[in-house]
This record gives C-alpha cells, sequence and structure tokens, in this order.
C-alpha cells in the first residue's frame, strides 16, 4: 500500500501548480458515479455539483469489472474493441470450461475450485503484479541498473502487458483465447512463466541492492 | 425401476403445484430413497425445481413445461452421434456431463399432433419456424427422441444446408445427364442413417422389394435387407447417391404397405429450394439445388403421396445466402415453389422462452456452476440483453 501512498503526493503535487490544466474539466468539476445505489444515496449532494460527462465504456451490469475492463483495454489492437471483448469473453469461457471440469471430475479440493472467471482474472494480476523494477541510472559516466520501486498503476500495467505477451507468443495454429485462459489459469494458482518473470525480476533487483541509493544520490 | 420414477415424477409434480418447499420435500424424498436403498445420482437431481424425471418424451405434457430432462448417454450416441444437436449445444453437453433437453410447448404441441395423428392417412407435414437462435433444432431433438423410442424409422438430415453450402466433393451423376452428385454427403448421410436405426431395422427385417443394378458385376438383389442396401451405399462411395433415393423409396413403399412408421426431420428444410448454392458444374455455373441428385429423394420423401409417416421439417434463416434472410415466416424462406410443394403444411411457431422457461434456464446454468456472478437483479438484467431468445442468452452467458 506503499505505493498508493506515492500515487496520492503525485496527485497532490499535480493540484498544487496552478498553472494551467491539461483536462478539458475544470478542476471543481466531479467524476460520475457509475453504481446506482451510491447513485441513489448522493442524489441530492451532488444535484448543484457540475459532473464530467460519463465515460462510454463503464457500466453498472454484470457484464462490468473494472479490472476486466482495463485488461481488455490492452487486448484492444487498433482500436478493435469489439474483436478484444469476443476474445475475452471466449477466454473466460474456456477457463470456465476447464474448471467445471476439474469440479465434475471431484477430488479432495472441490470446495477450492473457483469457477469464476474474473476472480481468476484478478487472482492472476494481483499475482503476477511486481513491486520493484530496474531502472538504468547513469552515475559516474558508468549505467547502472538500480532497483526502483514501482507505483501501483504500473505495477497493474506490467502485470497485464506479462500476461498478454505471454499468451501471445504461442504457435500460429493455437488461438488467443486458448493460451490466454492457461496464462491466466497458471499465474492464478501461482506458477507458469508470468509468475517466473516476476520473481526473476524481483530475484535481480535483490542482486542489485548495492546501487539502491544511486536513486537519489 | 419405472414405477419408482413414474411415482417420484408425480411426487414433485405435486409438490410444486402446491407451491410447497422444494427444500423439504427434496429431503423428504430423500430419506425415502434411502430407506429403498436406490440411490442413482439422477433420481437426487430430479428434486430440483428444474427438472423432471420423466425421461421418456412420450409422456412429456404440460406439467413438465419448462422443466430439464436427461437423455440418457447411451440413447444420445444413438440418435445424435451423426449431428443434430447445435455445435455449441454439444459443447455444453461435454461441459456439464449431461444431455439435458428442456421441454418446451412447440415440442409439447409438435408430440401431441403426433401421437393423435391418424397414420393411415397421407403423411402430415409440420414445419417449423422462427427467428433465429430461438430452439428449432432442440425442438427437432425432443421430437427425434420421441420417435427413436417409438419404433419410427427416423430419416433425418441434421443441416440440409451442409450440402448445398459446403459440399464435401462434387462430380457428375454418371445416371443422369445434367445432374451432380455428392458422394461423400451421401456415404455419411448413409452412416448418420444406420446408426440411427441399425436397431430397429434388425427387429422389423425389412426388404428391398425390386433389384437395384449398380454397375455391370454390383446389383442388389430383391429381397435383401435395407442393412444391406445401406452398408453397400457406404461400402461404394460412388454409388451412395443413388442408394440414398433407393432406400428413401423402399422406406415409402414398406410405410406405405404398413410394414413401419416413419419420422422424417429434416433440418433447414428451405435449402432445397434455395437457387443459390456452393457448388459449380464443369462449366463454372452455380447447381441449383434441383441439379442435385441428393434433394430428390427428400423431397419424395416430403411429399404427402405415402402413409404412415410425419414429416418434421424446419425452414430457417441461415439456411439462406445472404441477402434472403428478411424474414422467418415459411412462404418467404421456402419460396413459392416450396411452399407450394409443402402446402398443406402444420406451421408450429417457435418463440422465445415464456418467463418461466427463463428462469428455469437461469436455475439450470446456475446448479451447473455456468454463472458465477449473482448480484440481486441479475437475472432481470440478462432478461433485458438477451429479450429472452435462447441463443442470445447461451452467448451472453458463457463470459460471465
Amino acid at each position: 500500500m506503499a505505493y498508493a501512498c506515492c500515487a496520492s503526493k503525485n496527485i497532490l503535487r499535480i493540484a498544487q501548480c496552478t498553472t494551467r490544466l491539461m483536462s478539458v474539466y475544470p478542476s471543481h468539476y466531479v467524476s460520475p458515479i457509475v453504481d446506482k445505489n451510491i447513485q441513489n444515496s448522493k442524489g441530492l449532494e451532488l444535484s448543484h455539483i457540475p459532473i464530467k460527462a460519463a465515460p462510454n465504456d463503464v457500466n453498472d451490469t454484470i457484464f462490468y469489472g473494472e479490472l476486466k475492463q482495463k485488461f481488455l483495454n490492452y487486448i484492444t489492437k487498433k482500436g478493435n474493441a469489439e474483436l478484444a471483448k469476443e476474445l475475452l469473453t471466449k477466454t473466460f469461457e474456456a477457463i470456465k470450461r476447464t474448471q467445471i471440469e476439474r469440479l465434475n471430475l471431484g477430488g479432495a479440493d472441490q470446495e477450492k475450485v473457483i469457477t469464476d472467471a474474473e476472480t481468476l482474472l484478478i487472482n492472476a494480476i494481483e499475482n503476477s503484479r511486481p513491486l520493484l523494477t530496474l531502472s538504468a541510472i547513469k552515475r559516474g559516466g558508468v549505467k547502472y541498473q538500480v532497483p526502483v520501486p514501482l507505483t501501483q498503476r504500473k505495477s497493474y500495467f506490467l502485470a497485464m502487458k506479462w500476461i498478454l505477451d505471454a499468451a501471445r507468443e504461442k504457435e500460429r495454429k493455437v488461438k488467443l483465447p486458448d493460451k490466454l485462459a492457461w496464462e491466466i489459469l497458471d499465474a492464478a494458482c501461482g506458477q507458469g512463466r508470468v509468475i517466473k518473470k516476476k520473481d526473476d525480476l524481483h530475484r535481480q533487483c535483490e542482486t542489485n541492492r548495492a546501487y539502491a541509493h544511486y536513486r537519489w544520490s | 425401476m419405472k414405477m419408482f420414477r413414474k411415482q417420484l415424477g408425480s411426487l414433485s409434480r405435486i409438490s410444486t403445484q402446491l407451491q410447497r418447499n422444494v427444500i423439504a420435500s427434496g429431503a423428504a424424498s430423500r430419506t425415502a430413497e434411502m430407506s429403498t436403498n436406490v440411490a442413482p445420482a439422477l433420481d437426487a437431481a430430479a428434486l430440483d425445481e428444474f427438472r423432471t424425471a420423466v425421461a421418456n418424451p412420450g409422456e412429456h405434457s404440460t406439467l413438465q413445461s419448462a422443466k430439464f430432462y436427461t437423455i440418457p448417454v447411451e440413447q444420445k450416441k444413438q440418435i445424435f452421434t451423426g449431428g443434430g444437436l447445435p455445435k455449441q449445444y454439444e459443447q455444453q453437453i461435454k461441459t456439464f456431463t449431461e444431455t439435458c433437453l428442456m421441454v418446451r410447448s412447440p415440442a409439447l404441441e409438435l408430440l401431441q399432433y403426433i401421437k393423435n395423428a391418424d397414420l393411415s392417412k397421407p403423411a402430415v407435414r409440420y414445419v417449423l419456424y422462427g427467428e433465429n437462435g430461438v430452439g428449432k433444432t432442440l425442438t427437432m431433438a425432443h421430437v427425434l427422441h420421441y420417435g427413436a423410442l417409438n419404433d419410427f424409422v427416423l430419416v433425418h438430415v441434421p443441416w440440409a444446408p451442409n450440402w448445398m453450402k459446403r459440399p464435401k466433393e462434387a462430380s457428375n451423376a454418371s445416371g443422369q445427364e445434367g445432374f451432380i452428385d455428392l458422394p461423400f454427403d451421401a456415404a455419411a448421410w448413409l452412416v448418420h442413417f444406420k446408426n440411427q436405426n441399425a436397431q430397429l431395422l434388425q427387429k422389423l427385417q425389412l426388404k428391398t422389394s425390386k433389384e437395384y443394378v449398380w454397375s455391370k458385376r454390383e446389383s442388389t438383389p430383391a429381397g435383401a435387407s435395407l442393412i444391406e442396401l445401406v452398408e453397400h451405399g457406404i461400402a461404394r462411395i460412388k454409388y451412395a447417391s443413388e442408394t440414398t433415393a433407393a432406400l428413401i423409396a423402399e422406406l415409402k413403399q414398406l410405410a406405405t404397405n404398413n410394414q413401419c412408421k416413419i419420422m422424417v426431420a429434416i433440418d433447414g428444410f428451405n435449402a432445397f429450394f434455395h437457387p443459390i448454392t456452393r457448388i459449380f458444374s464443369d462449366n463454372k455455373q452455380r447447381v441449383s439445388p434441383d441439379r442435385i441428385t441428393l434433394t430428390q429423394p427428400f423431397l419424395d420423401i416430403t411429399n404427402y403421396d405415402w402413409t404412415n409417416g410425419v414429416c418434421i421439417l424446419s425452414v430457417d434463416k441461415i439456411a439462406m445466402t445472404e441477402g434472403y434472410m428478411d424474414s422467418y415466416m415459411p412462404r418467404y424462406l421456402l419460396g413459392k415453389e416450396g411452399f407450394e410443394h409443402l402446402d398443406p403444411f402444420v406451421p408450429i411457431h417457435v418463440k422465445n422462452y415464456t418467463e418461466k422457461e427463463f428462469m428455469s434456464y437461469i436455475s439450470y446454468y446456475l446448479d451447473r456452476h455456468w454463472i458465477s456472478k449473482t448480484p440481486p437483479g441479475f437475472e432481470k438484467q440478462l432478461k433485458f440483453m438477451s429479450n429472452m431468445n435462447p441463443y442470445t442468452l447461451m452467448q451472453l452467458v458463457r463470459g460471465l
């Protein structure tokens, strides 16, 4: 959670500067509320406050998930969101099929099998989030690989990117949804290529810990 | 065992009628099961609100409407190995490890007509029609199951447009000038026919009425069994189309002579009247379906000049090609020629789910762990999004 703190500091810094904002909206505009229940409870409170326009990719249905939507955006190529959606749906279908098969096979850990594909996706992303990364910093004419903490945003980005990269690295005959389903299932139970990649990065950061002070000196 | 199931069925019927607490009645009959020591998984499952233990489609009535019944594995294998269930439904069956069909009103209507039909009169044609993804094929599957259990010889074409749209191979017919043969498709159909009817044909001992000469050396003598005829067609793929024609002519005659009864089920029947196919003749001309040898016998058997049979035909928008999919009505899809060929027929409109059927399907999906997101009001969302269309619901629920 330390990184969340970091992020909020950044936001404060932006708020402090009184120069021109890049946003279309003046700073007193509030973001729209998606959840219908909260909307109803806050209705009166917001009645005289200007609200930003509603984003068109957010909705309050069972089909929407925040992280799922983000992941969808990363899958999208050339703005073809329709295709991305279809691919993710197929992925979820494949995940569900394997999980239900596992459930039907029986066994001791019947209760542990999660059949909800979105939960599995979230688990997979959380499991593959890195804490640190290496960045090249020049000190005394030499570039050092310095371990640097990641912001929450960036770590989510990297986790999703790695999962997707692992899924896209496949033979031509294999379809993306199938491979993606496997990668998600692997990462959700803490194994597989993505988790290995994260662990490798952490290990390298550990070996380069001696350079850590170059970040500030 | 059958008696016991019937009793259970009636028990659950009463319980639903009285709107009793299902869990209580379930517990009660579970103890009953324990005491009699007959506890197969099927009966335990039958206690759910949305299931019925009546596995014989002949006994289905409005009491079982909107409930699921299970087709036993052997019967499913016998009837549907060569097709007959949509591909995605097959996938669903595999995932859910059971073949469940919902008892719906169009199937019940059709079954009632068939049960009350006078078979000594000319064959009645029933035409299933409806929007895309509304359950025409599965209605047909339900009726086919009835036919298979009630000693009908099944003449079933799982999806007729396959022949017009993606034939395995097309060659010039040897017998008729200017006609096209689809030998592999015909052979595949013969295999399908054999799978469905092998047991019944063994029992009925049907014989051919005349000699069929295929070539100088090959012939099937009069009085040979129909199975021999079919097997010849499968073994000699070159003559498969002709064999199909011969087989169907024989069947028609046998049925008229009261030796067997026949259930004809053709899915996507309007493909036989749609002039645009993807088959090309030698001079690169599109071949219309009436120039394909395989269509003749199936048009012949859907005529009304024979008795002891029922014809269940479905007309489907997706059996057509692009630009001809404006309406799902039989007159539009069959065209003038096709409509006149079938006229008079009994139209059966297959519609979207009713409220009850929809809720039943949702609880079935929940039971099979297929839907895992259940915030309050999710049914309402699904209902709104799918318009209670079965296929759309299936597509929506995939990713949940």
